[in-house]
């Protein structure tokens, strides 16, 4: 007896978002990168094809970071002490976007100024031709203070400005309005801070493809249950039809697995528990491939095996 | 283009008419501008505040807009200057500011106290006064005093069984042979039919054809503020009444915090003590008023939450605290004001209306009884507002309540620049939309001392409206205005200069004050929300709404639906009825009915827990938004963002 399996069809669509410009653009990548414009949940190409598979961004940072675990410093090796190296190795590692991550203090301890921030930016953008994200520090103050000149320097780029959070999203959002850029916004894993905040960066005329929403997660076993069903509820209530929650997502399980315990630390653990480079790889890629699940089309990673194995779960889930 | 003659009368004087003529389509605002005629314009002209209505009496006019007129306005030719143009001569009448404040459909004020209908002091009232004959004593009659005096209660008045506290005991001997065997006792004659003995509160010598007064409380502790009412218990009527901040807030600004404080070592005797104070105070300054003496006070009825009555009788509240949060008592017995430590007569009857479980108390059924909503078939919202927001939905048949923390912020503390409302709070506010300039209200009409709740609610809605607070309530601090400036709490507005203001300093609202009031609304819009999910009624669907609570006597009920503390409802739908606690416990005391009938609501209403799940908590995050995540559910709202 021939089995009909029921098919779900949803009022709202994902808006389709495009990072990055070339030459003829505006900018120049040497390509862009689109995700987004999902019109059912992940992977159910039996509702509805997936019409961009997720993409993985390979974070790096402005200078070689004191605290990310020896794992990372092995890997990237030298390329680590200079951000240029580090963009160029991270593309040929796979990676579809470059997460920079800017730094409190330069490399000598003095607090970036936004020269040397723009600097960083113009070498990333000149090394390599993937599309590129900045964070900026994560101190309110020095956020705006950076990434205005960021975002002037690099007009047309389409580059991602961040982090956008509730109590400060407002001159972000303008210098990447005023320069064509996108934004992203960070909400503590609710799903209406997550709609709230999209709201406000709607009202000040921000248009909806050049919004990405992070709803923040936890890794394996800190929380990513939690981080999961947000994302979860955020993409049903999109494709039920609430507008302000249609936003493609981007989360950063590389960030939050390696500052486990078990990815962290090497000695001093239970045998039990393995190796300790497969057991960190395996944290971060679980981790990013049970998001992926539940719909997030950027998943920021940070060792360039796990970026393998996640891109080639990606494969195999669109295979099936 | 035609110039047309434009006639303006001033109402508030009998002077000259002012005329001038202009061409058609000049605003009646311009008009009355280049004639010199004073219209206020609050909101800078956006038809938005109400405040330059006109009457045309004479020609006609195009109004762009009638918001906030009703349609009899219009056929009384009602318009608002700042949204209406000339297309004729015209006449037309400026009221004074006074009357139009008075006329806005959108403010709802507190109707008068009534003397419940038919109140007799010798039928109504369980406070009896009996005057006694005796016969004197002798070598032959050798009766004791207290018994002689039994006698005289079971023959003259009826009354089998009496007691008396050892207090009043002592007093017999004496008031009996100083009135010669003629006295005069104040009795208590509370639930009788149930066997309890009548209760001698007062023994005086001597019957005067006179009967002296009698005085009785209403009380009403709330959290942040106790209110007291003076009454005549002969003639029902209120002598006095006197509010003043709970002296137990230095402990702890909620519930919660005072139940943590009560835990500690002596913690809950001090908490008892504290309030215990500050009722004693107000008595005092209330008597003072009336011309009373706190001697004379003979009974009070209290209403309060759970945990301020279990504070008051010094029982320990930590249950109320933990799951799955139960009182001690709900029903509490009749005191006598020395066990508690009242300054009134040591034998006054202290009367602790019963309430319902440990987050909905006394306070609710005496809402519930005094707003009449356990008298009606109308499906009614009530709802009231204090430090705990409680909420009642249903009508006659069927009642289900819940609370929730709102915080003191209504109440003005909590906030930098609050205040209570009394005069000097500023309690309405109008932001410019173009210079973002305020025009204020304040209670008494002098310079303004702070905020008190109603004006808190209407400066948020016209900053937000303004567009100086985003729909997170973030300060937009880079409007070119020097009203708004970052401060040591975050962004923040400057209501009043130092040199305008009674304090000599400036009032602001802060980014914390804000955030005090958001958590605060979406409280209590998240009660509402989730009680009418969980009996299954559409929240728009109430047929009254009604408010009771410490927003002083006025609230504009188009302020706190464009914040969303109140639902998007019309606003005829919502009666404003003040303290309805306090109410209820003026009509606890007055009539035996009415107290019986507190005892059933708080028999008959359905509680809800809103902590048993997590629906509440999904739903305050969806009410902390300016009005609210969803604004489909505040069209009114949606309608006046996308207003040019």
């Amino acid at each position: 007896m021939p089995i009909e399996i029921p098919k779900d069809k949803w009022p709202g669509t994902i808006h389709t978002v495009t990072l990055g410009a070339t030459n003829g653009e505006g900018g120049t990548r040497s390509k862009t990168v689109t995700f987004g414009g999902e019109t059912t949940m992940p992977f159910l190409q039996f509702e509805a094809p997936v019409p961009h598979k997720p993409v993985v961004a390979i974070e790096i940072k402005d200078h070689k970071p004191e605290d990310w675990s020896l794992l990372l410093a092995e890997v990237w090796g030298a390329a680590m002490t200079d951000p240029a190296e580090w963009a160029k190795a991270a593309e040929n590692a796979g990676a579809d976007i470059i997460v920079l991550a800017l730094s409190v203090n330069d490399e000598n301890g003095n607090p970036t100024t936004p020269e040397k921030a723009v600097g960083t930016v113009k070498k990333v953008l000149g090394a390599c031709g993937l599309p590129l994200i900045v964070f900026g520090p994560g101190q309110v103050d020095l956020d705006n203070e950076l990434l205005v000149p960021i975002s002037e320097a690099t007009k047309g780029e389409r580059i991602v400005l961040g982090i956008c959070e509730d109590k400060n999203y407002r001159t972000i959002v303008a210098t990447a309005m005023a320069n064509g850029h996108l934004v992203t916004a960070r909400t503590p894993m609710d799903v209406n801070l997550s709609k709230q905040l999209n709201i406000l960066i709607t009202d000040m005329g921000m248009p909806a493809d050049r919004i990405l929403m992070d709803p923040t997660t936890g890794a394996l076993g800190y929380g990513i249950e939690y981080g999961y069903s947000v994302m979860e509820r955020l993409r049903l209530a999109a494709l039920q039809g609430d507008t302000m929650t249609q936003f493609p997502m981007i989360v950063t399980p590389g960030f939050e697995a390696w500052k486990t315990k078990e990815a962290k630390v090497g000695e001093g653990v239970p045998g039990s528990w393995g190796d300790w480079k497969e057991r960190s790889i395996n944290w971060e890629t679980l981790t990013a491939v049970s998001l992926i699940q539940t719909g997030a089309d950027i998943v920021v990673l940070r060792h360039p095996e796990s970026v393998k194995r996640v891109k080639y779960a990606i494969e195999e889930l669109l295979m099936a | 283009m035609t110039d047309h003659k434009i006639v303006f009368k001033q109402g508030d004087n009998n002077g000259e008419p002012i005329a001038i003529n202009l061409p058609t389509g000049t605003l009646l605002s311009e008009a009355a501008k280049q004639a010199g005629v004073e219209v206020g314009q609050p909101c800078g002209g956006q038809g938005r505040c109400g405040r330059c209505v006109v009457q045309v009496t004479q020609g006609s006019i195009r109004r762009r807009s009638v918001l906030r007129l009703t349609s009899e306005d219009v056929s009384k030719g009602f318009a608002l200057a700042c949204q209406s143009v000339v297309e004729t001569d015209v006449e037309i009448l400026v009221p004074a500011q006074e009357k139009i404040e008075r006329r806005l459909t959108t403010d709802r004020s507190v109707a008068d106290v009534q003397i419940p209908a038919g109140y007799d002091f010798s039928w109504s009232q369980s406070i009896r006064v009996v005057h006694l004959n005796l016969t004197p004593p002798s070598m032959e009659d050798q009766t004791d005093d207290w018994s002689r005096l039994q006698t005289a209660f079971r023959i003259q008045a009826g009354y089998n069984r009496v007691s008396c506290s050892i207090f009043v005991l002592k007093s017999i001997g004496i008031a009996l042979r100083n009135g010669n065997w003629s006295v005069t006792a104040i009795v208590d004659v509370s639930d009788q039919e149930s066997g309890i003995p009548v209760k001698l509160i007062s023994l005086k010598p001597g019957i005067s054809g006179e009967v002296e007064p009698l005085w009785s409380l209403a009380i009403d502790i709330g959290t942040t503020t106790v209110t007291v009412w003076l009454v005549d218990l002969t003639s029902g009527e209120i002598k006095a009444r006197a509010s003043e901040y709970n002296g137990q807030i230095a402990r702890g600004e909620d519930v919660i915090s005072r139940i943590v404080y009560a835990g500690k070592e002596s913690g809950g005797e001090e908490l008892q003590i504290k309030v215990v104070e500050t009722i004693n105070k107000l008595v005092v300054s209330a008597c003072k008023r009336a011309g009373a003496t706190p001697d004379h006070v003979y009974k009070a009825v209290i209403a309060g939450n759970s945990t301020m009555i279990h504070l008051l009788l010094g029982i320990p509240p930590s249950s109320i605290r933990f799951s799955p949060f139960i009182t001690t008592i709900n029903h509490p017995p009749r005191f006598t004001a020395q066990e508690l430590g009242f300054n009134f007569h040591p034998d006054a009857v202290i009367d602790c209306l019963p309430g319902i479980a440990s987050y909905v108390g006394a306070d609710i059924t005496s809402g519930v009884l005094s707003s009449g909503m356990y008298a009606t078939d109308k499906l009614t919202l009530f709802l009231d507002v204090g430090t705990n927001g409680e909420i009642v939905l249903g009508n006659q048949d069927w009642l289900v309540g819940c609370a929730c923390s709102a915080g003191p912020a209504f109440e003005g503390a909590g906030v930098v620049d609050g205040m209570r409302a009394t005069e000097g709070a500023i309690e309405e506010v109008w932001v410019n939309s173009e210079t973002f300039e305020p025009t204020i209200r304040v209670i008494g009409g002098g310079k303004p001392k702070g905020i008190c709740g109603s004006g808190l609610i209407s400066l948020l809605a016209e900053l937000f409206l303004a567009g100086v607070l985003d729909k997170a309530g973030n300060v937009n601090t880079t409007l070119d205005s020097p009203r708004v400036r970052e401060g040591d709490r975050g962004g923040e507005y400057i209501l009043a200069w130092k040199n305008e203001t009674a304090t000599g300093k400036d009032i602001t609202i802060t980014r914390v004050d804000i955030d005090n009031l958001l958590r605060a609304k979406a409280a209590i819009y998240a009660g509402f929300s989730v009680l009418s999910e969980q009996v299954g009624v559409i929240l728009e669907d109430a047929e009254q709404i009604l408010i009771g609570g410490s927003f002083g006597k006025y609230i504009n009920v188009e302020k706190a639906i464009q914040i969303g503390l109140l639902p998007d409802v019309p606003w005829e739908r919502f009666q404003f009825l003040g303290n309805t606690s306090v109410l209820g416990t003026y009509y606890a005391l007055l009539d035996s009915e009415a107290r019986q009938k507190i005892k059933d609501i708080a028999s008959n209403m359905t509680y809800i827990e809103l902590s048993a799940d997590n629906t509440f908590y999904e739903a305050f995050m969806s009410a902390m938004f300016l009005p609210h995540t969803d604004l489909n559910r505040f069209p009114t709202v949606k309608a006046a963002l996308n207003r040019p």
